[in-house]
Formats: C-alpha cells, sequence, structure tokens
C-alpha cells in the first residue's frame, strides 16, 4: 500500500466530516425559547436594558448563522453560534427570573396600596354615613360626590392590576388614599362644626 | 568562498529570526483594553439615562451592535491579526462608541426637554386647577362637576409621583390627562350654566323682573326679586326699590330646579303663600313660596315622561324665603336664606300674596356668565 491510497481516503473522511457541519438548531430554538419566556415574564419593561441586550446577542447569533451558511461547506464553523446560543439562554434565563422577582415586588406594593386605599376609601364613605340628615347635610353634599368620586376610581386601580400596569396601580392608589384622607379630614371638620348646631328635621326641598 | 556563503546565509536567516520575533507579538495583539471600557462606559451612560425604557429603539440599536462587536471580541480568531492587517473590530467599537455618545448626547438632552415639559405642565395643570377651583367655589357651582373634580386632582397627583419617580413621559401623561379632564369641566359648567350667558335668556329673565316691579308699582304693594347670580334679594314696594340683601342659596342652587333633594333653587314667578312667625318655624322667620307653580310642574311632568328625571324622584317643595337656623351653614336645601336681622325686616314688609320671582341673573356681566367666559379663555390655552 503506498502512501497516496492512505491519504486519500483520510482526506475524503475529513472532507465528509466538515461538509456536514450544520448549525446547532436545537441550541438556537432553545435560546430563542428562553428569550420569548423572558419577555413574557416581563423582561422588557422590568430589566428592559439587559433585554434589549440579550434580543442583540440573539441578533448576533443569528447573523453568525448566516455567515456561516454563506461560506463553502468545508468552511463552516457552528462553534462560535453554539457558544453564543449557550449563552444566550443563560442571560435569558437569569432576565426571565429577574423579570419575574421584580414584577411580583411591583404586584405586591400594587396590591398593598390598593388595599390601603379601600380602607382609606371605606374609612371616608363612614364618616359621609355618620353625617346628619336633613338641612345640616347640604354643607356636605360635595363632600359626598369627592367620596363618591374616589369610591369610583378604585375601580381604575383594579383595572390596572388586572391588565399588569402595577407601576400606575400603585400610584392611583397612593393618590386615592391621600385625597381620601384629606377628604376625611374635611368631613371630620365639617362634622365638628355641624356638632355645635342642632339637629334639622328633614323637610321636603 | 563556501565559508562566505555560508556566513551570508547565517546573517539573513539571523535577522530573518529577528524579524519573525519581533512581528510574534503584533500577531496576537488583542483588542485594546480601552475601546471596549470605552463602550462599557457608554452602556453604563445610556443604562443611567434609562434609555431603554425612555427611548427603546435607540437603545435597542446599541445594544444590537454592542453584542455583536462583544461576541467577537470574545471569539478568539478575532484577536488574532497581522501587524499589517486593519483591526477592523477596533474599528469597530471606536465607531459604536462614538455613536453612543452622540445618542447619550441627544438622549439626555431630551430627557430634559421632556422633564422641563412635565414640570411646566404639572405646574400649569396645577395653576389652572387651582383657579377653576376658586372661579366653580365663588358661583357655587362645585356640585355642577360631579366626580370630575377629585379625577383631576386624582391624575395631577399622579402626574406628580411620576415625576418624582423620573418617569417623566408617564407624568406628562398624566398631567395631560388631568387638563383635558379640566376642560372637560369647563365644557360641562358651560353646558350646565350657559344660560347665565345667554342674551336672551337673560333678557327673559329682565322681563320677569321687570312685570314683579310694575305689579308692585299698579298694586302700590310690595314684591320681592331674587338674582341667583347676584346672590342679592331685593325688595319693592309701589315700583320703588326699598332694600337689598345678600342671600344664600340651595347647596346647588345655581341650578335651575328639577326634582325633590337636588338642592336646586327654583326659577320663576312665585307668591309668598304663608308666613310663619317665630316658634312655626326652625329658621327664625319663613315665607313660604307656592313652589312647584304650573310652569314647574309642567316641566317636571315633560322631564320624567323623557326620561330625564327618574320616575322614583318627586317634584318637591317647601322652598321658602328664611332666616338661619345655624350660623355655620353655608347653604340650605334649595331655600333663599337671610340673615335673621334682615329676615326679621323683610318679614315684616311682605304679606300673604306678595310675588316673589327668582330669577338667574339679571345683567349679561353676572358672576356666572364672566367665571364660564374665564374658564373659557383658560380652556383655550391649555
Amino acid at each position: 500500500m503506498n502512501s497516496r491510497s492512505t491519504v486519500l481516503p483520510v482526506l475524503c473522511a475529513l472532507l465528509m466530516l466538515t461538509a456536514c457541519a450544520k448549525p446547532p438548531t436545537e441550541q438556537i430554538a432553545a435560546a430563542e425559547k428562553a428569550v420569548s419566556e423572558a419577555q413574557q415574564s416581563g423582561a422588557s419593561t422590568y430589566v428592559a436594558d439587559e433585554y434589549a441586550k440579550v434580543q442583540g446577542s440573539l441578533a448576533a447569533l443569528k447573523k453568525e448563522v448566516s455567515d456561516q451558511d454563506g461560506k463553502l461547506a468545508i468552511f463552516r464553523d457552528y462553534g462560535k453560534v453554539e457558544q453564543l446560543a449557550v449563552a444566550a439562554k443563560s442571560d435569558a434565563e437569569r432576565l426571565k427570573a429577574e423579570a419575574t422577582k421584580k414584577k411580583d415586588e411591583a404586584k405586591a406594593a400594587a396590591l398593598q396600596a390598593q388595599q390601603v386605599a379601600q380602607e382609606a376609601v371605606a374609612a371616608t364613605l363612614a364618616l359621609v354615613a355618620k353625617a346628619p340628615t336633613g338641612k345640616d347635610r347640604a354643607a356636605l353634599e360635595s363632600i359626598k360626590a369627592d367620596a363618591e368620586a374616589l369610591k369610583a376610581s378604585l375601580n381604575q386601580v383594579q383595572m390596572a392590576i388586572d391588565t399588569a400596569d402595577y407601576p400606575v396601580a400603585q400610584t392611583k392608589a397612593v393618590a386615592i388614599h391621600e385625597k381620601s384622607q384629606a377628604v376625611s379630614h374635611e368631613i371630620e371638620a365639617a362634622l365638628a362644626k355641624i356638632g355645635k348646631g342642632k339637629p334639622s328635621a328633614a323637610k321636603k326641598k | 568562498m563556501p565559508g562566505y556563503g555560508l556566513r551570508i546565509t547565517s546573517i539573513v536567516l539571523g535577522w530573518g529570526a529577528l524579524a519573525l520575533a519581533g512581528s510574534l507579538p503584533g500577531c496576537v495583539e488583542a483588542v485594546p483594553q480601552d475601546a471596549i471600557e470605552a463602550v462599557e462606559n457608554i452602556d453604563r451612560d445610556l443604562m443611567q439615562l434609562r434609555a431603554a425604557e425612555f427611548s427603546p429603539n435607540d437603545y435597542a440599536q446599541f445594544a444590537h451592535q454592542w453584542m455583536a462587536l462583544k461576541s467577537r471580541v470574545q471569539a478568539d480568531e478575532d484577536l488574532i491579526r497581522w501587524p499589517w492587517e486593519p483591526n477592523d473590530l477596533e474599528i469597530a467599537l471606536r465607531r459604536l462608541q462614538e455613536e453612543g455618545a452622540h445618542t447619550v448626547t441627544r438622549l439626555t438632552k431630551e430627557r430634559e426637554t421632556l422633564r422641563h415639559s412635565a414640570e411646566s405642565k404639572i405646574a400649569q395643570v396645577e395653576d389652572r386647577s387651582r383657579m377653576m377651583t376658586m372661579q366653580v367655589s365663588g358661583i357655587d357651582s362645585r356640585l355642577v362637576l360631579g366626580q370630575k373634580p377629585v379625577e383631576t386632582d386624582l391624575l395631577m397627583k399622579q402626574a406628580r409621583a411620576f415625576y418624582e419617580q423620573g418617569q417623566y413621559d408617564r407624568s406628562l401623561d398624566a398631567a395631560d390627562r388631568a387638563a383635558q379632564n379640566l376642560a372637560t369641566q369647563a365644557v360641562l359648567l358651560s353646558h350646565e350654566l350657559g344660560r347665565y350667558a345667554n342674551r336672551d335668556q337673560i333678557v327673559g329673565w329682565q322681563q320677569m323682573a321687570k312685570d314683579t316691579i310694575t305689579w308692585s308699582r299698579i298694586h302700590r304693594a310690595s314684591a320681592v326679586v331674587v338674582s341667583k347670580a347676584d346672590r342679592v334679594l331685593t325688595l319693592y314696594r309701589n315700583g320703588q326699590k326699598i332694600v337689598s340683601y345678600p342671600v344664600r342659596l340651595g347647596f346647588n342652587g345655581i341650578r335651575e330646579k328639577r326634582y325633590q333633594g337636588d338642592g336646586a333653587t327654583p326659577e320663576g314667578r312665585y307668591r309668598v303663600s304663608s308666613k310663619r312667625g317665630q316658634g312655626q318655624t326652625q329658621f327664625y322667620r319663613a315665607l313660604v313660596l307656592d313652589y312647584p307653580n304650573e310652569e314647574d310642574r309642567r316641566r317636571y311632568r315633560l322631564e320624567r315622561k323623557t326620561g330625564q328625571i327618574p320616575a322614583s324622584r318627586a317634584i318637591g317643595g317647601q322652598i321658602e324665603i328664611h332666616g338661619v337656623e345655624n350660623e355655620l351653614m353655608a347653604q340650605t336645601l334649595g331655600c333663599v336664606m337671610l340673615e335673621n336681622t334682615q329676615m326679621v325686616l323683610l318679614f315684616d314688609r311682605v304679606e300673604k300674596g306678595t310675588p316673589v320671582t327668582i330669577v338667574g341673573a339679571l345683567h349679561e356681566q353676572n358672576s356666572v356668565a364672566q367665571t364660564l367666559e374665564m374658564l373659557g379663555v383658560q380652556r383655550k390655552e391649555t
């Protein structure tokens, strides 16, 4: 057996091996899935800059696949693609966890603010209900309208929570709480004044 | 000679080896660390500016390029170049740094502009809201606005909260909605109280008052005219003005009375149907009016029929001109209230059957019309 007959099969085998290099589709798909899951968990909102970067990594990965696909079969090397896919997947999974944590925190803060606002509005409405009927109630009519408005605004907090817009829900709830307290103070002051006068009988007007 | 040739060969090989050794570090030259750090700094600046939230497209563009270059930096083949080859990666990093720096400068300016816009808008809306509260309070029309003032207040608080959190776009959005809400309030007031600025309506009211004064002159008797916009009651005798007193109206008195419990003070031609002296009324002294009159009943029936008044609402009654039961009371449930010292003077000068004409306004430049005009101007300015 001469040397040519030995080298030729080896070269052929090498050629076949390199010609068979294919993109790591499973890893790419896994990375894409992880990025998509991160997005669904709110990463684009709660870790927006990190999410933009992982999207950038995914874009770089796809470009690399495209670059390699454009080469002659024997020169293709998807090793870098595989590295990028693994890194993107890992980053996306980390972002998913971070976004979920931040979203849960935002939700908890919004729910707590909602509860505080609900309690404040309930206290205000209870004060309004305590107000005397008849003539003396006239001065409280505008305050009553305010209390009803606050009660109606609580629905907007719930709507924001339902659509997962927790920052809006929280700021709205805090605003309702503050306003509700102010209205309660107004009612207490009005009741204190009214208490000095004698109560009136309800009359047709 | 062979020795000479060998020496030359040795020299050539020696210099060659030296040149090769000299050039070897150039073959493995990494991307300059300062170029990477410069882009990392730009990235930090952009994150500090919250560019991903504030200008997502700009940040995405930067992040895509940065990640593409970073992947090249990390790849082994990009770290090796021949000394005579241009360092494309370094050039690309420097370019990204330059573009990023421009983006940072632009976004900083844009963010500052947005912050300033939000701050100005909040201040403008807060001023406008304060003005409106004062003006609305001045014409006792708070109840006309229903829940709107609280909605506006909540939006302004939200705008302030978002501003303090550095979320200027959301702050501006909330402030804009508060401004829209204020504009809606102005429209609502104009719709509900526009008759105070309607010349034909005012001419009609003036005619009602004139007729009442004429009746006083012809019958040589007392007559009373109440102007709701001016909150003034005027007593006439023999067609001559005797005295004017300031009055307080219903808690929703600026409106036209439509049904029981609406807090409005009726407008129309009435008569004193009975007098209640001390001990006969809780309000010091009272002149009971014959509300509802035939015109009130006709309007009430029509509005009930068209569904404008709920079926559960009665037309109401017991509208009086009376004194003060409790000095702390600012308003009535729909009556006309005078100070007790003035009430006693009026009480002694009118009889059962005395005409009492209540009108919205007697002059085109009445307080409600002026307020509506001011609010209209402010609405256009906002």
